[in-house]
């Protein structure tokens, strides 16, 4: 997909002439341009040096060559320019593109009047530059790349037809370039094939470019709904965060300064009362986390051992996955996996994952903790023989607030935000994630991080 | 040998009158003040052997500058100073005393929602055993 929306100056370009958005994007397709190019001078040697002779033409050898070397020098060009001079402006790239395709029809017609004009079956070859104006272009520029290799093929064979230009035979059997109705007939099915085409090539492209944009908008109005979610939950956490708090450290202390004169169903209801309490502040808490807002400063990137920081989290949940009756085993790494990333950010990863997997193994099995570390990135794998998630919830789980039904059975103390947070943190690292899971069989969880952690954008 | 005095810094009156509870329960004589403000002005007449600051207030800093105006005046310069913060929930601030003792002069961060227990334990670790 092509980026870079802005130039460098900031304005915005989106040239009404071409499907590309930026001058780098338009720059690959000028490579296979060149490769095509290449191809075409190798088509032509092949054909003049072994072909010709083998069915015995007698073509102008010399003019071929001159122009099959003109097109090789141009080619020589636009490739060093491409690799040496750094994209500038779109425009200025696309005007260099149309500069380049009149050049490539001159040069066929140049070739075709050398090779037979209308008796060479590879006039063709204009309806490929065609397509590649309706792919490079839109609109009215492809109808005038087709208009003018219709111009310049009319022109080559009414100018042959009536003497003006020479005529070098490829066949040898009659001179069909002199029969004026088949002359009609192929310039007229040779006009009417390269404006279909054109007119095809236009409408694919258009109806792409609507699917495109329509894409785009979506993705732009989805990003937005986030970021408003987002800025939602602040406010509530904002708003909310102090009167739980408060609420909470009320009945906590009514419990410790005159719990034991308390009647037992009156501390069970505070108890209750501070049960729930303690509930609302985790979601608080992590509410906060997920809507910890800002940009990855450089200030809060380390560099940090992974697998050290994986078996400190393991250690930290012993106590958890004894009482649960689950094992948490982790693979012993034999070299350091280093990660530039925000050492907060992963331990809220690698805890939210390990924690789950401990509480949702069903009091049973092993929970296999995996770091791997290589030329790409990082991979951190965890793995559980757990309760499993059931396939039509496994695009759901990352969401906010949603826990499957059999989290909920098992846990009441869940706020649905754990994993949340952890996918808001591995992207905003850049990272990815991703489930694997089977109902009754357990879950595994892959983060794959680049090496150096960038500033993510959340638009993934 | 009279009460030991602890200033509450803190404009959540709630709050405040929970850690007063707990706070008097345990033989500490209590005072407050709504506002940093206040609470300097509070520090200088009742000389607290310890205080509790809230870091928002009114305003976001609040507690910060209060604190740092704290450690300028000469009769609050030794004074501990515990500091009551949820600041983490909201900019992503995470506080350690270790690492941010340059940085802010306070003896300990303790986040809300404050355990009795944790607040008196803290108390008297921090509570100084002369005056």
């Amino acid at each position: 997909m092509d980026r870079e929306p802005l130039q460098a100056n900031g304005e915005s370009i989106m040239p009404d002439s071409s499907h590309f958005v930026s001058a780098a994007s338009l720059r690959l397709r000028l490579d296979w341009l060149n490769r095509l190019r290449w191809g075409a001078v190798a088509v032509v040697l092949g054909s003049v040096l072994v072909v010709g002779p083998w069915l015995k033409l007698d073509l102008p050898m010399a003019g071929i060559l001159t122009t099959a070397g003109g097109l090789f020098g141009l080619n020589l060009l636009y490739v060093v320019r491409n690799r040496r001079l750094p994209p500038v402006n779109i425009r200025s790239e696309i005007r260099l593109v149309k500069v380049q395709m009149v050049g490539d029809l001159l040069i066929l017609t140049e070739l075709l009047n050398l090779t037979g004009g209308l008796e060479n079956p590879f006039f063709f070859i204009y309806i490929i530059h065609v397509i590649l104006a309706s792919l490079l272009f839109k609109g009215r520029e492809i109808y005038q790349i087709a208009a003018l290799a219709v111009v310049l093929f009319t022109g080559e064979t009414l100018g042959e037809f009536f003497g003006i230009l020479p005529h070098h035979h490829l066949l040898s059997a009659g001179d069909m370039t002199h029969e004026l109705p088949f002359v009609l007939a192929a310039l007229g099915a040779f006009w009417l094939v390269m404006f279909t085409c054109a007119y095809l090539g236009a409408s694919i492209m258009k109806h792409n470019r609507a699917i495109k944009d329509e894409l785009v908008e979506r993705q732009a109005s989805l990003v937005q709904a986030d970021a408003e979610k987002m800025e939602f939950f602040r406010f509530v956490t904002h708003e909310v965060k102090s009167p739980v708090s408060t609420a909470q450290s009320a009945v906590e202390a009514a419990l410790e300064l005159d719990g034991d004169g308390l009647s037992t169903p009156v501390r069970g209801l505070l108890e209750r009362g501070l049960g729930r309490l303690e509930q609302a502040n985790r979601m608080v808490r992590d509410l906060a986390d997920l809507t910890r807002g800002g940009e990855l400063r450089q200030s809060e990137k380390t560099e940090l051992d992974l697998g050290s920081l994986v078996a400190e989290v393991v250690v930290r949940f012993e106590e958890l996955a004894a009482s649960e009756g689950v094992g948490v085993m982790m693979k012993p790494l034999t070299a350091p996996v280093i990660l530039h990333a925000d050492a907060n950010m992963v331990d809220k990863v690698v805890a939210n994952l390990v924690g789950n997997a401990i509480r949702y193994s069903g009091g049973a099995g092993v929970v296999n903790v995996a770091v791997i570390g290589d030329a790409d990135g990082v991979v951190l794998v965890v793995s559980d023989q757990g309760i499993g998630i059931p396939a039509e919830d496994q695009k759901r789980v990352f969401d906010e607030f949603f826990r499957t039904q059999r989290a909920r059975e098992l846990s009441g103390l869940g706020t649905g935000l754990g994993l949340a947070i952890v996918r808001r943190f591995v992207r905003r690292m850049g990272g990815r994630i991703t489930l694997e899971s089977e109902v009754g069989v357990g879950s595994k969880f892959t983060v794959r991080w680049p090496l150096e952690i960038g500033n993510d954008e959340e638009t993934s | 040998m009279s009460a030991k005095t602890i200033l509450i810094i803190d404009d959540d009156i709630d709050l405040v009158e929970i850690l007063r509870i707990t706070l008097e329960a345990e033989g500490f004589r209590v005072v407050d003040a709504q506002s940093g403000e206040r609470g300097i002005a509070m520090a200088q007449a009742e000389n607290p052997d310890l205080i509790l600051l809230d870091v928002m207030m009114s305003q976001v800093d609040e507690g910060f500058q209060t604190a740092y105006a704290l450690r300028q005046d000469e009769r609050t310069m030794e004074t501990p100073i515990l500091m009551l913060t949820a600041v983490t929930d909201q900019t992503g601030f995470e506080f350690d005393p270790s690492r941010d003792k340059d940085f802010l002069p306070v003896d300990e961060f303790l986040e809300k929602p404050v355990s009795p227990r944790q607040l008196v334990d803290l108390v008297r670790k921090h509570m100084p055993t002369k005056i």
